[in-house]
């Protein structure tokens, strides 16, 4: 492998993490003569586990179309530039549409993959490099619900607030919207003594593998219309406050709201339940019993509750979340050794990615931009004065659907993300791309996104930088750097160097991930998420951070880190949790005429997120080449479709073509069609970009459609079945 | 402000003060007029009240959100002055209004029965939560119980009692238990099913009297001169729309108060009427999901046009509010919409001995109606069906049985699955391929993980993959699960890191 001379040489044998999902999966690769070998390493979230992408993951590293010089669009073509002439081209233009239309002309789409240090550079560049409010990020198409539910009931949000392996010991756990069997594999290790002891319970309208392990172990598997969790939720409540199997000296110690919670779900009494959400009253009293008696105050071992994308992505997913954390305070989980509620980051730097200012309304520490004393600390850090700080942005939904037109964006830099596919209702989205003055796409292989670039700026991928993720339980991990990356390419740290530098931006811009790091950490100190004791040299000795870790003064001991939140006092304003009254309002499209079916979306083993990195290693290819629509048996037989067939699946919003793939497993009333595929398959073109109030999170989950086959012949073919077409 | 009063604070009445106050832009100001509690209860739940399951305390609903709504608690409102625009309450205040909404609900109807004046000691209705608390004291002493009339409520009711360890007799009019449900077969499966639970029943029985000693019940005797003993008598013999209001200020009132499809009273456009106490042109159905859908239209409309009658937005779900579910412990009767005319498809699954009956009635490729007896999944899958109008299948007779009724592959030993089953989910490994490791010498599950990748994942298949190694492990080879000392722990274990490595090819 080439090397780029001014780098010191690597080590042959580096411990770093999966490029992949928020589980971060421990692995080492390993230079040999014949390339990059990967094996997992043992570690407490892995245990020693990696999954098919894990395992090949060292592919990405020589996909053959990697991007290796800046792209600039010249004539209608992207032609590979030098990199000054990239960056000059895309100053100049940044400044001139800064010049014409003001600094919010321009804005920054992040994303949950990038380094700790890389989010939070990103969010400095945008607020003092090119002073706009208007950046946003991927992130909340994934957590914000989950984030805005745990901010308003717990005073914080972390997405576990406790260490993974503490779900071994439990006796309970209900998880919501999660297929984790196919998305974050090896944490099911975690899982394997409660789903043995009968106590795994899950809620998804597929019986997806995680469902199929629950329903086979003994748990029980709920399976609720699409977008009538939150009934679900409502209904346990009940049925504990029912049977009178709360927590109530944990009620009233360490929460408020309880009478109003009470009263709100008096209203959704079991049948009623029922009636909405298809799952049978006694099914849902075996699972709040299941729950009740794995509680501390029944002198069981503990309950977990669970949210993941699948409850989440909704337009009342900040209300499903919270009648989530609701159930847990009942039941006296939350900020107990040994029970709690968390909600299970999806993207590998889901959780550090918000916390260090790519969202629209937080400044790094998960401070809110909007907070003067937060925007004078962080001010001060950066070397400006609070005034200059922008205010609140666009969040994303909103972002994009503003670009190019009259007032909104004329330019966006992209960074870690691929919009054209994982963005909901897609097409318009990349009618509002072609629509920009300047489109400015930094990735390391040619995405979807890419083609529609102005200008693309080839960036370092995971094995070939330094830097930290944060992972779903909060720990700070180190990301280290295996090989060196192929020449041209460089990191975004540089890339946002460059562009601050000819943008005559005050502050630092170093390109050492490590002085990054000292600073983020700085910016941090103070706030929610306080990174402010971490740093890169304390996480290269092995230790285990979770933050908060604040710095100490030099003459005390360093801070531990605090792998487990609110065992003493919530972070609100009185020390207690809130138990907040939701409603139950159904999705924002419902079937009917026309569109019978539920269409709700997911992902594969095989594949992650808009599949620009996994639909590049063949391994993976293969074993998942394409999108599928999964319908049941008797779903199929009324549409006259059978195995493999081609169908058609179309709302207002457009029409996605795929093969039928007939299973049991989804309910008679929906299909499942995972995310991952461009082309016709690309489901998100139909998915609904209604969006919760609270977090402004898209309804990816759950939209309606009409589905029809597809004439079986060509539709240049000719004979017998043409003739019938034409009838 | 648009001034609104609304005339009762229970179930509906106070569910619209919520919605129409909720987004409204402030525009309403709304009184809430109650001759009960403050606080609104459910009265759904009363019979499970009587059976032990929720306290008292433990059925109150919301009141309404907004500072705009003014509850007046034990406010009775003796008239209602149209000309005026205001009503009075038994204090002598006075509330003026821009909108009337009248949601009185109704009172517990009393059958015209000999021995009920002056009415005895024992006998209850079950209307309010007064009367709840009272039955429920009566359970404290009372050994045998009878329940006068089995619709829905005592069907309920009798199976309440007996779970407070009363004996306990239905006594029934009619040739079917539940007739304004049931047809007589299905009537005749619940009949089976209470008699299983030790619920006694009378059909097509009448009462002709309720014997007393000293003002107190001991028995309802029959029209054929059976006596039924008892120390408890509950009367679920129906409900009488409150309408004496609207009667004195002269609206049209039939069963009910007469409104049209805005629930506007066709002879004053300024006074609506919601919930059991109203008689909309489709008839009223004693149900509370009517009452809230109502409640919800009405709002809606209210706050999009301000005043006068705008058009009401169209029904949100088709015919979602006539469910009927019966709440009882060990009973699973759901019945929704129609039993089916001439045009219609019916089709039945019977299983009495089971205590499962099963009917359908589908127009066209929608489910209409459906009762279903003694089988909880189906009755959730049908209501759905139902709710949502989701088409129903090529064969409606499909809707009979459990679609999801997915197959567990758990209890077939991996040994007997088909080779291209995929045993190790994490790394998409096949029996095939592992049954190829291990003919190709590996011996060990360590050694398959190392050729294969299989349960290097999440280690769930481990077991499996031991299973595998033992029955096609190459002859001489150590092949007991325990040899490696790694499959005792099978599952809380993922297997130490293998040697196994994808190379990039670089």
């Amino acid at each position: 492998m080439p090397t780029d001379p001014g780098r010191p040489s690597v080590p042959a044998a580096t411990s770093t993490h999966c490029p992949y999902c928020a589980l971060q999966c421990a692995q080492t690769l390993t230079r040999t003569d014949a390339g990059v070998a990967v094996a997992p390493r043992d570690f407490p979230t892995n245990r020693g586990g990696m999954c098919q992408k894990g395992w090949t993951s060292p592919t990405l590293l020589d996909v053959p179309d990697r991007i290796t010089s800046p792209l600039l669009r010249r004539g209608g073509e992207l032609v590979e530039v030098g990199w000054d002439e990239a960056l000059d081209v895309v100053a100049d233009r940044l400044r001139t549409i800064r010049a014409e239309s003001g600094p919010d002309a321009v804005a920054v789409f992040g994303g949950g993959g990038l380094t700790n240090e890389k989010a939070y550079q990103l969010g400095k560049f945008a607020r003092i490099a090119l002073g706009t409010a208007n950046i946003d990020y991927n992130g909340r198409f994934c957590m914000s619900s989950a984030a805005a539910a745990a901010n308003r009931s717990l005073g914080m949000d972390r997405g576990l607030p406790f260490p993974l392996e503490d779900l071994r010991g439990a006796q309970a756990v209900l998880l919501l919207g999660s297929n984790l069997a196919e998305t974050m594999p090896p944490s099911l290790g975690h899982l394997a003594d409660v789903r043995a002891g009968g106590g795994l319970v899950v809620v998804d309208p597929r019986r997806s593998p995680t469902a199929a392990l629950a329903a086979d172990g003994g748990g029980l598997h709920l399976q609720p219309v699409p977008g009538t969790d939150l009934a679900v939720l409502l209904g346990l409540a009940h049925l504990v406050l029912r049977d009178r199997r709360t927590d109530t000296g944990y009620l009233a110690d360490r929460t408020t709201g309880l009478d109003a919670v009470r009263d709100c779900v008096g209203a959704w009494w079991p049948e009623r339940v029922e009636q909405v959400s298809g799952v049978p009253v006694r099914t849902l009293e075996r699972a709040a019993a299941l729950l009740a008696d794995a509680s501390p105050i029944a002198g069981g071992r503990g309950a977990y509750v669970l949210t993941g994308r699948g409850v989440e992505q909704s337009s009342q997913g900040t209300d499903t979340v919270t009648a989530a954390i609701n159930l847990a305070l009942l039941l006296g989980l939350v900020g107990r050794r040994g029970s709690g509620f968390g909600a299970l980051t999806g993207q590998g730097n889901g959780q550090g990615g918000r916390e260090h200012g790519q969202k629209a309304d937080q400044l790094p520490g998960y401070r809110m931009v909007d907070d003067p004393a937060a925007r004078a600390h962080v001010a001060a850090v950066w070397g400006v004065d609070p005034d200059d700080l922008p205010g609140k942005g666009l969040p994303a939904v909103q972002l994009l659907r503003s670009l190019g037109t009259p007032g909104g964006p004329r330019a966006l830099l992209v960074h870690g993300s691929n919009l054209r596919i994982s963005a909901p209702d897609a097409d318009s989205v990349t009618r509002r791309l072609r629509s920009l003055d300047l489109l400015v796409v930094c990735d390391f292989v040619p995405s979807e996104t890419t083609r529609l670039a102005d200008v693309v700026l080839p960036v370092t991928q995971w094995a070939e930088e330094e830097g930290t993720m944060t992972s779903l339980e909060g720990r700070v991990l180190r990301r280290r750097r295996a090989v060196d990356p192929p020449p041209g390419v460089r990191s975004e740290l540089e890339v946002l160097r460059g562009l601050a530098l000819r943008l005559d931006a005050p502050g630092t811009w170093s390109t050492e991930p490590a002085e990054v790091f000292a600073e983020l950490a700085r910016a941090s100190a103070g706030g929610k998420a306080d990174y402010s004791g971490i740093s890169h040299r304390r996480l290269d000795t092995g230790e285990a951070l979770f933050w908060p870790c604040p710095a100490t003064a030099d003459d005390q001991p360093a801070h531990p880190g605090t792998p487990r939140l609110f065992l003493d006092r919530f972070p609100t304003a009185d020390g207690r949790a809130r138990l907040l009254p939701v409603e139950h309002r159904g999705p924002a499209e419902r079937p009917g005429p026309g569109r019978p079916l539920h269409l709700v979306t997911g992902r594969v083993l095989q594949h992650y997120q808009s599949g620009a990195q996994t639909r590049r290693v063949p391994e993976l290819a293969a074993a998942s080449p394409e999108a599928f629509v999964e319908l049941h048996p008797v779903t199929a037989d009324r549409l006259g479709l059978v195995e493999g067939a081609w169908v058609r699946l179309r709302n207002d919003r457009g029409e996605v073509r795929a093969r039928a793939r007939l299973s049991t497993d989804v309910r008679t009333d929906t299909v499942f069609v995972p995310f991952h595929f461009p082309g016709a398959g690309r489901i998100n073109r139909i998915t609904n970009d209604a969006v919760d109030p609270v977090s402004q999170m898209p309804e990816f989950k759950n939209c309606s459609v009409d589905v029809v086959a597809e004439p079986a012949e060509p539709l240049a073919a000719t004979g017998p079945a043409a003739g019938r077409r034409t009838r | 402000m648009t001034r609104v009063v609304v005339v009762g604070n229970g179930m509906v009445g106070s569910r619209f003060a919520d919605e129409l106050t909720d987004g409204d832009g402030g525009r309403f100001a709304v009184t809430v007029l109650g001759a009960e509690s403050a606080q609104p209860y459910n009265r759904v739940l009363l019979s499970q009240v009587v059976a032990g399951r929720y306290e008292l305390a433990g059925i109150t609903l919301s009141r309404p959100r907004s500072e705009r709504v003014a509850v007046h608690a034990g406010a009775v409102v003796t008239a209602v002055d149209r000309d005026d625009r205001s009503v009075r309450t038994a204090d002598g205040a006075r509330h003026r209004y821009d909108f009337l909404v009248l949601a009185t609900g109704a009172a517990a109807r009393v059958p015209d029965l000999a021995g009920l004046s002056p009415w005895p000691g024992g006998v209850h209705a079950l209307r309010t939560v007064d009367d709840a608390r009272e039955i429920v004291a009566a359970t404290l002493n009372a050994r045998r119980a009878v329940v006068l009339g089995a619709g829905v409520l005592g069907v309920e009711t009798a199976v309440a009692l007996s779970r407070r360890g009363l004996a306990v007799t239905v006594v029934h009019p009619s040739a079917a238990l539940m007739d304004r449900q049931l047809d007589q077969p299905a009537g005749g499966v619940l009949a089976r099913a209470l008699t299983g639970l030790g619920v006694g029943h009378r059909v097509g029985a009448r009462a002709s009297r309720v014997e007393t000693v000293d003002g107190r019940v001991r028995g309802l005797r029959l029209d054929d001169g059976e006596l039924l003993p008892a120390d408890l008598l509950v009367l679920c013999t129906g409900t009488v729309p409150e309408t004496g209001l609207a009667r004195a200020c002269g609206l049209p009132v039939r069963r009910g108060v007469v409104v049209d499809e805005q629930l506007q009273s066709p002879a004053d456009r300024r006074v609506m009427a919601l919930g059991d106490c109203a008689e909309p042109p489709e008839g009223a159905t004693g149900l509370v999901a009517q009452g809230w859908e109502q409640a919800a239209r009405l709002a809606a409309r209210l706050r999009a046009t301000g005043t006068g009658p705008g058009a009401l937005p169209r029904r949100r779900d088709r015919t979602a509010d006539d469910v009927v579910r019966v709440k009882a412990d060990g009973l699973d009767v759901v019945t929704m919409g129609t039993r089916g005319d001439d045009s219609a498809r019916v089709l039945q699954l019977s299983d009495p001995d089971r205590g499962r009956h099963v009917q359908v009635v589908v127009e066209g490729d929608r489910l209409v109606g459906a009762t279903c007896l003694g089988d909880p999944e189906v009755a959730a899958e049908l209501l759905a069906c139902y709710t949502r109008g989701a088409p129903v299948p090529a064969d409606p007779a499909r809707l009979l049985l459990s679609p999801l009724a997915a197959t567990s592959s758990a209890a077939v030993p991996v040994t007997a699955l088909p080779d291209d089953t995929v045993v190790c989910r994490c790394n998409g490994v096949t029996k095939h391929t592992i049954a190829e490791a291990c003919r190709s010498g590996a011996g060990t599950a360590e050694e398959v993980a190392a050729r294969t990748r299989a349960s290097t994942g999440c280690g769930g298949c481990r077991a499996d993959v031991c299973a595998l190694v033992e029955a096609l492990g190459p002859a001489g080879a150590s092949t007991s699960p325990s040899a490696d000392g790694s499959c005792e722990d099978l599952v809380t274990q993922a297997s130490p890191p293998a040697p196994a490595a994808v190379t990039s090819a670089g």
